[in-house]
């Protein structure tokens, strides 16, 4: 087709943009996928029944707080690499404060218990469940954020991809929190990671082929 | 004549609050911008670059939502422009996708033929100059033997004594080496 009939066509739509439309659709994505997720985690697993009692201790805290600081790191840089020009995500670095933080919270903690203790603190009673949990309940969120990445414009696909799976993986984390009843840092430090790391190297895999536009 | 970025911000910004002139504007200025880019990049023909232009149009058209107003206007183009040249040649496949060579090459045996072509290179250099240079240009380079005599400055028959003793040495030194 010619090209001045194609910016003819092309100029008879167009709709005004709204502020911020980036930002607000990879919200959609997130917020969407992740209420899809915490179905899933009631249905199928069920939330922890002393969640109030819980939330009243420091434990609970201590790991939302970690895969929230995680979760709001994820979503900037997906929100950075959802840009064609995608500026410098060297700011990731800031991903080292949480983890650093939670093992000398951890290390802390078990200085404190008798070392017989160790294993079963490392170990809880989910290990061999939870990063397989956190990675399913990341998929919905992963899907929504797909959806997101449909009329947006990354340019380096699998930075991107691993972005939008690192960001599922902890957002899916913090769902998850909801029924987990692990207590020790060093536990979901090691797992919670672990899952959250499964779902961002999918994502790394996935989104050279998914996120063609 | 080329638009300065000032102008084309104004109208991206113009069509992204829903002004269709400012839109129209923008893609008729981007034209000219998008086809120098090409041009001196993509060494396609001129259909080649017409199909770039058109798809980067489309690109920005479709995801002009993904321009943030505050920051500098051909910066974000010019982004779509490099992404979009990339994924054309990646479908049309005259551009190999860097990270995946190293497999293209192990599956065509490129490994395996440039080993051999550095043998036969090396009994070459065993053979006198004349020789060498006939049976590269009759049986690696595929001339004829017309050719190679004329390239040469020398006769035919000159050509074709050379290929026959420069062969049958080769062959009595690559049957020596054998166990």
């Amino acid at each position: 087709m010619n090209t001045d009939r194609l910016i003819e066509q092309l100029a008879r739509d167009v709709p005004p943009v709204s502020r911020h439309p980036v930002m607000r659709r990879i919200a959609i994505g997130l917020l969407g996928g992740a209420l899809v997720s915490a179905a899933l985690m009631i249905i199928f697993m069920g939330v922890r029944p002393d969640l109030g009692a819980a939330m009243r201790g420091g434990a609970f805290w201590m790991k939302w707080g970690y895969v929230l600081s995680i979760s709001l790191l994820a979503a900037g840089a997906t929100l950075k690499l959802a840009r064609p020009d995608t500026g410098g995500i060297r700011w990731l670095w800031l991903l080292a404060v949480p983890v650093v933080l939670l093992a000398g919270f951890g290390i802390a903690e078990m200085l404190r218990a008798p070392q017989a203790m160790w294993l079963s603190m490392w170990l809880g009673h989910s290990w061999k469940t939870c990063p397989w949990r956190v990675l399913a309940l990341a998929a919905p969120i992963f899907i929504g954020l797909l959806w997101s990445f449909r009329r947006l414009a990354p340019t380096r696909l699998r930075a991107a991809g691993a972005a939008a799976g690192l960001a599922s993986g902890a957002f899916a984390a913090m769902v998850y929190c909801l029924h987990c009843p692990e207590v020790s840092a060093i536990f979901v430090l090691t797992w919670y990671s672990l899952g959250i790391l499964l779902a961002a190297t999918i994502g790394a895999l996935l989104g050279p082929r998914l996120l063609r536009w | 004549m080329r638009t300065g970025e000032d102008q084309l911000r104004a109208w991206m910004v113009g069509g992204l609050d829903g002004s269709a002139a400012d839109h129209a504007a923008l893609l008729r200025a981007l034209v000219p911008l998008l086809r120098a880019f090409y041009r001196r990049r993509a060494h396609g023909g001129e259909d080649d670059i017409e199909d770039l232009v058109q798809e980067t149009l489309i690109a920005v058209h479709t995801r002009r939502a993904t321009y943030d107003r505050g920051r500098p206007f051909r910066a974000w183009l010019f982004a779509i422009a490099r992404y979009k040249m990339i994924d054309h040649f990646r479908r049309g496949h005259r551009l190999v996708a860097v990270d995946g060579l190293e497999d293209m090459l192990v599956a065509e045996d490129f490994v395996e033929a440039s080993h051999a072509r550095m043998d036969v290179e090396g009994l070459l250099e065993t053979l006198p100059p004349k020789q060498a240079a006939a049976i590269r240009s009759t049986r690696i380079d595929g001339h004829s033997v017309a050719e190679t005599a004329a390239a040469a400055g020398i006769g035919e028959s000159d050509v074709k004594v050379s290929v026959h003793r420069g062969l049958k040495a080769l062959f009595a030194r690559v049957q020596g080496e054998r166990p």
